[in-house]
């Protein structure tokens, strides 16, 4: 074999590594952390789930200072919610769905209402709705009323502006102590009438 | 060779040493005619291109080289996409109005010495330096960064030490390292 060739082989070798194992990565994990979260992500290309959510899980846990089982188990986990957002969604569905999805899923919100919330909202993207749900579920309001109250948000043809917009009120109402499903239903009748009038101006 | 051949040479070199008589006007007729040729300077080039030459190749080297090389590209290539998107099967046009956005991150922490942005846009990276609030007075800090499109989860860094929610932003879920996280979701401008 000439020396072009080996060379050629040479590169070949590094440039495998490479697209095995992300760089960045294996400057922050151990060895044995390294190689599962590779695997991890190796697998989820292969079912062509997002990978850099996993990376930046991964990177997450490295900065917080968790340990290598920690890290390998957040990432599994986020891996499986992002394969169950992508089945329900389907597959037109972005990367940034999935990854909002999970999210949700994460803090409680069951597969069936991913699928709700998905019909829901017809046509527009589920980013926003998502967050706001997991938001809502993050400030103690309950499950199912986080879900309900999104999905007639959604139904209603609430933009992603007027969602933000929702979940900044909501906040605010229970930061001055409003009790939080109190809160979040409230501002949904308002803002749902509100929607309404503008889409429905003769009613 | 007899002397009646000798003659008839001489005779025949005789003749191939007198001047050779051209018309005056020749030059002239000759470089009309060039002028007047339809030009074929791609058929020149082309034919220049495709003359046939002897080309020496031993196969096996050569060919194990090229396909390496071609796999090694291949495989870098692989992995920039891979880094370098979203990473979901499906190539992302980075147009316009998918660039990514100035969002001002703002903490209030009157005895922090220091105050960092980190998140999924900048890898977590506590030391990234285009994420370092910084102090504008009364305890207010705040850093304007560019951050891609699409949904982001992050968190400040006080001290390099304590892990505190942007108050104003959503929650993200955080039940997998326990710290509180925030949820930003930009938009792009169309």
């Amino acid at each position: 074999m000439n020396a072009v060739a080996r060379a050629a082989l040479t590169l070949l070798a590094v440039a495998s590594a490479a697209a095995a194992q992300d760089p960045s990565l294996a400057s922050r994990l151990d060895k044995e952390t390294l190689a599962a979260v590779t695997a991890i992500v190796d697998s989820a290309r292969l079912a062509k789930i997002p990978t850099k959510p996993l990376v930046d899980r991964a990177f997450e846990g490295a900065a917080r200072g968790s340990d290598g089982q920690k890290i390998v188990f957040a990432v599994k986990q986020l891996s499986m919610r992002m394969g169950s957002a992508k089945t329900v969604l389907g597959p037109r569905t972005t990367p940034d769905e999935i990854k909002s999805a999970a999210g949700a899923l994460e803090a409680g919100v069951s597969v069936r209402d991913l699928a709700r919330v998905r019909s829901a909202s017809g046509k527009r993207p589920v980013t926003m709705p998502l967050a706001v749900l997991t938001d809502l579920i993050g400030r103690q309001v309950p499950v199912a009323t986080a879900t309900d109250v999104v999905l007639q948000l959604a139904k209603s043809g609430v933009k992603d502006g007027d969602f933000s917009l929702y979940q900044r009120n909501v906040r605010a109402d229970i930061e001055h102590g409003a009790d939080p499903t109190v809160a979040a239903t409230t501002r949904a009748r308002g803002l749902v009438a509100r929607t309404g009038a503008v889409t429905n101006p003769t009613k | 060779m007899s002397e009646d051949d000798d003659l008839r040479i001489e005779g025949i070199a005789g003749e191939l040493r007198k001047p050779v008589r051209v018309s005056s006007r020749l030059d002239e007729r000759v470089m009309r005619a060039v002028r007047e040729l339809p030009r074929h300077s791609r058929l020149g080039l082309w034919s220049r291109l495709l003359r046939p030459r002897r080309v020496t190749v031993t196969p096996l080297p050569w060919a194990g080289g090229l396909l390496a090389a071609g796999l090694a590209l291949a495989a870098v290539i692989g992995t920039q996409y891979v880094l370098g998107d979203s990473s979901d099967g499906r190539p992302s046009a980075k147009t316009a109005a998918n660039a990514p956005q100035a969002v001002q991150f703002v903490l209030v922490a009157p005895d922090a010495k220091k105050v960092s942005v980190v998140g999924d846009f900048n890898g977590w990276d506590v030391t990234h330096a285009g994420y370092q609030a910084q102090h504008r007075g009364g305890g207010v800090w705040s850093v304007t960064a560019s951050v891609p499109v699409g949904h982001h989860r992050y968190s400040f860094v006080v001290d390099d030490s304590l892990w505190v929610a942007d108050p104003l932003a959503p929650r993200a879920a955080d039940s997998d390292f326990g710290g509180p996280n925030s949820a930003i979701v930009v938009q792009s401008q169309e």
